[in-house]
C-alpha cells in the first residue's frame, strides 16, 4: 500500500487492519501459550522417550527402627517414598494420598522370629498435619473392626492394623491373623507409637460430636480433604452415613474461619449443584434458617450454615427426607456448637 | 507512535535517506526474528516418531474362530471352576495347540500375600500352566512387570513357587526386555517402553486377573491388567486413567482372559491390605472377549459398566460388548 503525503495520519481503515493483524498475533500467541502448557503425556513421551525408560529411582531408607519387638526380624530393606513416586509402591491408591496432601511412605518388611515365613509390612504415611493423617485414615476405615487401645483411632480389621500418630497414619498388614501373628504386628504399632514423638495429635472428635447421634451408622464418619462431592472449591468436610427408617443418606459439616466464611461457602456450593450439576432450587425450608434444597437427577441436596458452620444433607432419597434430615442436623448443631 | 509525528515520505516521495533508514530497519527486524527462531529451534526433535507410531507392539494373538464367548462358573475352588469354565468353552485345547508358546500375563504388582487378593491368586496361574502344558504347549511364561520389586512380588504373592511347581517358567523383567512400542493411531502409547521380550517367539496370551477396586480406575479387572506390560514411568497416565486402559485394550488382543472373582476386593483397591476389604463372591470367568468380562465383573463389586466409563469407550473402539448376556455366557455351578 503506497502512502503518498509526506504528513498525514493513518486512516480509519488503516488503524483498523492494524488492530486487526495485532489481534490476529496476540490470539496466536495466546493459544500457543495455552497449548505448551497443557500437559500432554504423549507429547512427553515423544520428546524424553529414553528418559521415561528408565527405572524410577527409590530412595533408600534407614530402617524404621533401631530396635525391633523381640517377635519381630527385619525382612527387607526400609523403603522410601516421596509424593513424585508414591504409586511406584501403592499404584492408583496414590491418588487417595496426595489429595490429601502426602509428604511421604516409608515402608519395611519383618518376619516372626518364630515362623518367618509369617510377615508383616509396616507403612508409615506422612500426611503433614494430623487432619489430613485423619483424613486417609477415616476415608479407609473398615467396617466391622475392632477398636484398639494402641494409638490415636487404632482399629484392628482382619489381618491388618490401622492408626493414626500425629501427622502420621500408619498402617500394619500381616499375613495371616492367627493370634500370634497379630500380637506381633500389635507390639509392632506399640513399638513404632513410642519410638515416634509427636508434637501434636488429630483431634476431631469435638467436630464429630455436632453430627445427631440417632441414626448415625458407625464407623461412617469420614473427613474428606478436597474435591468434596467433586465441587473443587470444598475441602475439609466431615461427611457421615445416617439411616432412619427408610431413608438413607449422607450428612456433611465444615467449620469454617467465620460466619461469612461460611455463609459464602453455602452458597458456592449452592451455585455448584445448580449451575455444574444441573439441579434445580426446589424448597427453601423455614428451619434451619437460610438452607436451600436443590434436587439433583433424581435425589436432593441440602445446604445451609450457621455461625462458622457450612452443612447440609447429600443424596436424601426425597424432599422429604432431605427436610427432616436437615432440620435434625441443624438441632444437632445448635444444641451443641 | 505519537499521533502527532510526521509519516516518512514513500513511494515516488521518498529520498535515498529515507529508504536506506527503513531497508536497515527491516534488515534488523528481518535478523532479529531469524535469531529468535534459530534459538528456539529443536534440533533433535523425535523426527522417527510418524514411522515408529506406526509399529505394532504386540501381534493379535485371538482366535479368528472363536468369536465372543464367555463361561461363568461359581465355586469357592479357583482349580475346579477354572477347569469347569474351561469345559464350557470347548475345552482348553480349543485355545492352545500342541507346540505352542504361551504367555500367561498376571497380575503380580504388589508384593503382598495371595490371601489379600490384590494380586492373581496362585492356583489360577499354576492352573492354567498345568492346563496349557497338558493341551501341549511348548512352554508356558508367566510375567509381569510390577511396580514394587519384581523378584520380591512374585515371591511374596506366592506365584513364582506355584508356577515353578506346576512346569511353567516365570519371567522376571530385565531391562533388555523392554522396547519402544506403539498404539497405532494412538493417543498415548507412542513409543513408549513395553515388557515385550517375553513374547519372542510366543503364538498365545492368556490374561489372568483377579477382581478388584481401583481408587483411580474405578476398578482393576482383565484391561487394567494390561497396564502391567508398560514400563518406564507409567504413574503419569493415572492422569488418564480411562484413555491408557481403553488404548491398552486396542493394543493387546488376548487369546482369552481369566477374571477371578472368587474373593472380591470391594474397597481400598488396588492394594486393599486387609480381610475386610474383600468379599466372597465366589465366581470365575473365563472369556475371549475381555470387555464383556470386565463387565460382568462390574457386577460383582456392585457396580455396572456405567460406572467404568472406560469399558463403553473401549467398546466403541470395537475391543468387545459391555452387553455379556449377549455372548450368552455359559454359566455352571461348582460349589
Amino acid at each position: 500500500m503506497a502512502i503518498s503525503t509526506s504528513s498525514r495520519l493513518p486512516s480509519a481503515r488503516e488503524s483498523a487492519a492494524a488492530a486487526t493483524v495485532c489481534l490476529v498475533l496476540c490470539a496466536t500467541l495466546a493459544w500457543l501459550v495455552r497449548a505448551q502448557s497443557r500437559f500432554s503425556p504423549a507429547v512427553d513421551i515423544a520428546f524424553h522417550g529414553s528418559k521415561a525408560a528408565a527405572e524410577p529411582k527409590r530412595a533408600k531408607a534407614q530402617d524404621l527402627f533401631s530396635t525391633l519387638p523381640a517377635e519381630l526380624r527385619p525382612m527387607s530393606a526400609a523403603e522410601a517414598f516421596g509424593p513424585e513416586n508414591l504409586s511406584d509402591k501403592i499404584d492408583g491408591k496414590a491418588e487417595v494420598y496426595l489429595s490429601a496432601g502426602v509428604a511421604g511412605l516409608r515402608c519395611q518388611r519383618m518376619a516372626l522370629a518364630a515362623a518367618p515365613s509369617t510377615w508383616i509390612e509396616l507403612f508409615v504415611f506422612d500426611m503433614g498435619k494430623p487432619p489430613n493423617a485423619y483424613s486417609v485414615y477415616s476415608s479407609q476405615r473398615r467396617s466391622d473392626v475392632t477398636d484398639l487401645q494402641l494409638a490415636d483411632y487404632a482399629y484392628r480389621a482382619g489381618n491388618e492394623i490401622a492408626l493414626v500418630h500425629g501427622p502420621f497414619y500408619v498402617e500394619i498388614v500381616a499375613t495371616d491373623e492367627r493370634p500370634a501373628t497379630i500380637e506381633a504386628a500389635g507390639a509392632l504399632a506399640r513399638a513404632y507409637v513410642a519410638a515416634t514423638p509427636v508434637s501434636a495429635h488429630a483431634d476431631v472428635s469435638s467436630d464429630q460430636a455436632l453430627f445427631p447421634r440417632e441414626g448415625l451408622i458407625p464407623g461412617s464418619v469420614t473427613l474428606l480433604s478436597t474435591d468434596v462431592f467433586g465441587f473443587d472449591g470444598l475441602g475439609n468436610v466431615y461427611v457421615a452415613r445416617f439411616r432412619g427408617g427408610r431413608d438413607e443418606l449422607t450428612l456433611f459439616l465444615a467449620r469454617r474461619t467465620g460466619a461469612s466464611d461460611a455463609t459464602g461457602a453455602a452458597a458456592a456450593l449452592r451455585t455448584f449443584f445448580v449451575d455444574d450439576c444441573g439441579g434445580k432450587e426446589v424448597a427453601r425450608p423455614a428451619r434451619p434458617a437460610g438452607a436451600v434444597i436443590i434436587e439433583t437427577g433424581g435425589t436432593f441436596e441440602g445446604v445451609f450454615s450457621t455461625g462458622a458452620f457450612l452443612a447440609g444433607v447429600h443424596q436424601a432419597p426425597s424432599r422429604e427426607a432431605a427436610e427432616r434430615w436437615l432440620q435434625r442436623l441443624g438441632e444437632s448443631l445448635a444444641a451443641k456448637k | 507512535m505519537s499521533s502527532d509525528a510526521p509519516i516518512p515520505p514513500s513511494g515516488p516521495d521518498a529520498t535515498r535517506r529515507v529508504f536506506l533508514r527503513r531497508a536497515l530497519r527491516a534488515g534488523a527486524a528481518i535478523a532479529a526474528t531469524g535469531g529468535l527462531a534459530a534459538w528456539l529451534w529443536d534440533r533433535h526433535p523425535p523426527g522417527s516418531l510418524g514411522v515408529r507410531a506406526a509399529a505394532t507392539a504386540l501381534p493379535d494373538f485371538s482366535l479368528p474362530d472363536s468369536g465372543g464367548r464367555m463361561a461363568i462358573v461359581t465355586g469357592t475352588d479357583r482349580v475346579r471352576t477354572l477347569r469347569r469354565a474351561l469345559e464350557a468353552m470347548g475345552g482348553i485345547e480349543r485355545f492352545i495347540k500342541r507346540g505352542d508358546r504361551v504367555v500367561v500375563k498376571v497380575n503380580a504388582a504388589f508384593a503382598a500375600p495371595s490371601i489379600l487378593c490384590a494380586t492373581t491368586h496362585p492356583d489360577v496361574a499354576a492352573e492354567l500352566v498345568r492346563l496349557c502344558l497338558g493341551a501341549g504347549a511348548a512352554k508356558v511364561l508367566v510375567t509381569d512387570n510390577p511396580i514394587n520389586d519384581p523378584e520380591s512380588c512374585f515371591a511374596l504373592s506366592g506365584i513364582a513357587a506355584s508356577v515353578g511347581a506346576a512346569g511353567g517358567e516365570v519371567v522376571l523383567p530385565r531391562a533388555s526386555d523392554f522396547a519402544d512400542g506403539s498404539l497405532p493411531g494412538g493417543r498415548l502409547i507412542r513409543n513408549w517402553p513395553m515388557l515385550l521380550g517375553p513374547f519372542r517367539g510366543v503364538t498365545k496370551l492368556i490374561g489372568a486377573a483377579p477382581v478388584k477396586h481401583h481408587a483411580r480406575a474405578g476398578a482393576s479387572m482383565t484391561i487394567k491388567n494390561w497396564y502391567g506390560l508398560l514400563g518406564g514411568r507409567r504413574n503419569q497416565f493415572h492422569q488418564d486413567i480411562n484413555g491408557i486402559i481403553v488404548e491398552l485394550a486396542q493394543l493387546v488382543r488376548p487369546t482369552f482372559v481369566v477374571l477371578d472373582g472368587t474373593m472380591s476386593m470391594l474397597t481400598n483397591g488396588p492394594t486393599g491390605g486387609s480381610l475386610a476389604d474383600l468379599k466372597p463372591t465366589h465366581t470365575l470367568v473365563v472369556s475371549t472377549d475381555p470387555v464383556a468380562a470386565d463387565a460382568f465383573g462390574a457386577t460383582l463389586l456392585g457396580k455396572s459398566f456405567h460406572d467404568l466409563p472406560y469399558l463403553a469407550r473401549a467398546a466403541q473402539c470395537g475391543c468387545g460388548t459391555t452387553d455379556f448376556g449377549a455372548l450368552r455366557p455359559v454359566r455352571a455351578d461348582v460349589s
